[in-house]
């Protein structure tokens, strides 16, 4: 039967309700969901007859382990997260196996929020790359700085005066007190606790003031030059720190107080996703992560960068290896960082904040690699130069694109609901994800 | 295609080999090396806080699995693996290097490993035994170079979409051209200055609809993308 213009009309509202009053009502008689449909328009059992559900990727699986992952063993489903889930940390999508409510595979998809910043700094002059890796980790915009810094002085072969680098250190901490400060709000948040994030959220507040009291801007800092820092601390900087370092102890205190002793969140978080010292390595995760499975590899004592060399701090390790002890990490973590902050606010000289610097810069052909301790792991830039005023090769190692390939190592055997806490332990930003 | 592509003469000094001027921190490392792979020791070079080392792309699993497992060495951390494109005008050698940063407490200075990779048959074997971690690095790799690692076993793009078929971090890989064929065909290529018709932004801005070309019913821009020489 061929259906001719008159058959073809606009369904009206009000039609469509009774169609579906009609359904329900049927549905109701016979005590079968289904039953009705037929009546209703919509497509009957046989003509659902030949059609199979596919697993998520539309398409044969491309190698060994898509293969395995999205291929259903007995009581197997696939379950989509994302790529817009709240507590995802950005764009990104999780495609969870499970049996019930155990999570038996996982597999990350990533780029939702891919810019092809490495192609865009390779056309860039190198001081407008400094600008483009800010939105990279948005949470840690000084980090990402830093690193192309220190790899494009040492291609261009300057150094940073001495007042520049202890500025350098000092901000790059205060990003990493708040940067961990909000982590263990998120942590929270994730598993249901609204308040600890408010409080993160106020404390970063007054860090972001301060930083845009000596840069200009709050969150896309914009500050590091290639050889120096764009301005020297100024009195109202100073105000703010004094002012800061006085309340800060309090408000972290406070906001542990909701977390670290409650007994919910320790209940939910020991023994949650364990692991193991070597697993890390080999894994290739870094930073708090990496030392809260009892690794002490810290860039920082590695390959002391800046001034961290001058000042006294040991590498905190945790032993656990699981989710608490990855939120214990963060925290002594925010306590190290303001000590850094002290010992780097008494011992900073004098002296100018810029070394001298032509406005186009053109390094002799070479290569460089500078690495960070970001408050995420270890962040690396290697550029090549060429002699022109561009990067022939600018390289970007963001340490939380490498710590989600834990996601499927350590998820198996957990709860559905484990997933959002794991994943926050690991503090993921997509902004460096997805580059 | 070259017409798109800014000459870069200075790109054939890239390979250029520097004496060996090994800083005191280095010297253990540079000895050490020499010692275990004497055909390697002319393609030592060192910086201030970086020992490297070229090798051919097949020799990749045997350097770094020696360089992790030697006791002397002890290179346990995998910095990062990253691919260059070695391409362009004045490019005399085109090739590909997969460059690989490792850290060792033992030793005070970084070990940068450049594997030489054929361009025209991108293939390398996989490291993915020794470090778990380098499946993102070889899957981002793979993604936006192209180079395939043999033995990889979940080789996927990551970026970009899986029926997406070109390399964008290829030097050669200029939007227009290679976009044409893909999925991403009528994107309006902004980049291309002989584009910028700022007329249609002007016809665009009195109709509602976001897209330029939607307020005269004109061709998309991909049809007028014919017309330009490839």
């Amino acid at each position: 039967m061929t259906k001719t213009d008159s058959d073809i009309r606009i369904p009206d509202p009000i039609d469509l309700d009774r169609q579906e009053e009609a359904r329900l009502a049927a549905a109701l008689r016979t005590g079968t969901p289904g039953a009705g449909e037929e009546a209703a328009g919509w497509p009957g059992p046989a003509e659902y007859a030949g059609f199979e559900m596919v697993g998520i990727p539309d398409r044969p699986p491309q190698t060994e382990r898509e293969a395995e992952m999205y291929s259903l063993g007995e009581g197997e489903m696939l379950l989509n997260m994302g790529p817009q889930h709240p507590s995802t940390h950005g764009v990104m999508r999780l495609v969870v196996k499970i049996r019930g409510e155990m999570v038996t595979d996982l597999d990350v998809v990533l780029g939702y929020l891919h810019r092809g910043i490495e192609k865009l700094c390779e056309n860039a002059t190198y001081t407008t790359v400094l600008t483009y890796v800010d939105p990279m980790d948005y949470m840690s915009a000084m980090h990402n700085e830093h690193a192309p810094a220190i790899a494009f002085e040492k291609l261009y072969g300057i150094k940073a005066p001495a007042r520049a680098e202890y500025i350098r250190a000092l901000v790059v901490e205060l990003n990493r007190v708040f940067s961990h400060g909000l982590m263990m709000g998120f942590l929270a948040l994730d598993m249901g606790g609204l308040t600890p994030i408010l409080y993160g959220f106020i404390n970063r507040d007054e860090v972001v003031d301060l930083l845009s009291a000596i840069s200009g801007q709050r969150m896309l800092f914009n500050f590091f030059r290639v050889g120096g820092v764009n301005w020297d601390v100024n009195d109202e900087f100073i105000n703010r720190l004094s002012r800061w370092r006085v309340n800060v102890a309090k408000s972290i205190g406070d906001n542990e107080q909701l977390i670290t002793q409650n007994e919910i969140f320790v209940q939910r978080t020991k023994g949650l996703g364990v692991l193991s010292g070597e697993r890390a390595i080999s894994l290739g995760v870094s930073g708090p992560n990496l030392r809260a499975s009892g690794v002490p590899f810290d860039v920082r004592k590695a390959h002391p960068y800046s001034i961290y060399n001058e000042l006294e701090f040991d590498v905190i390790t945790q032993p656990g290896g699981d989710t608490y002890a990855r939120y214990l990490q963060r925290v002594a973590e925010i306590k190290q960082s303001i000590s850094l902050i002290d010992q780097i606010v008494d011992k900073m000289p004098h002296g100018p904040v810029q070394a001298q610097v032509p406005g186009i810069i053109r390094p002799r052909p070479g290569r460089a690699f500078g690495a960070v301790e970001s408050p995420r792991g270890f962040y690396s830039v290697y550029a090549i130069s060429d002699g022109e005023p561009n990067p022939y090769r600018f390289r970007m190692r963001d340490p939380s694109y490498i710590s989600l390939q834990v996601m499927p190592v350590l998820m198996p055997g957990h709860l559905i609901a484990d997933t959002m806490a794991v994943m926050a332990s690991l503090d993921p930003i997509m902004g460096g994800v997805d580059k | 295609m070259a017409d798109l592509c800014r000459p870069r003469p200075a790109a054939a000094g890239l390979g250029r080999r520097r004496p060996l001027t090994a800083p005191a921190a280095a010297g253990a490392l540079v000895r050490a090396l020499t010692d275990r792979f004497p055909d390697l020791s002319d393609s030592l070079w060192t910086d201030e806080d970086t020992v490297e080392v070229q090798a051919d792309g097949a020799r990749n699993l045997e350097l770094l699995t020696a360089v992790r497992d030697d006791p002397e060495l002890r290179f346990w951390w995998l910095g990062d693996a990253a691919a260059v494109d070695y391409w362009g005008p004045g490019q005399d050698d085109p090739h590909f290097e997969v460059v690989y940063h490792l850290y060792s407490d033992l030793h005070p200075t970084w070990l940068r490993i450049r594997c030489r990779v054929d361009r025209a048959n991108p293939h390398i074997p996989t490291i993915t035994g020794l470090w778990e971690g380098a499946m993102f690095h070889e899957r981002e790799m793979y993604d936006m170079m192209g180079i395939v690692f043999d033995g990889n076993r979940d080789l996927r793009r990551i970026y970009m979409s899986p029926d997406y078929r070109s390399f964008p971090q290829r030097k050669d890989f200029v939007l227009p051209d290679d976009a044409a064929d893909s999925p991403a065909a009528g994107v309006v290529p902004l980049e291309r200055p002989e584009t910028w018709e700022l007329g249609r932004f002007r016809e665009s801005a009195t109709s509602t609809s976001a897209h330029p070309h939607a307020a005269n019913g004109d061709q998309p821009a991909t049809d007028a993308d014919t017309s330009r020489p490839r």
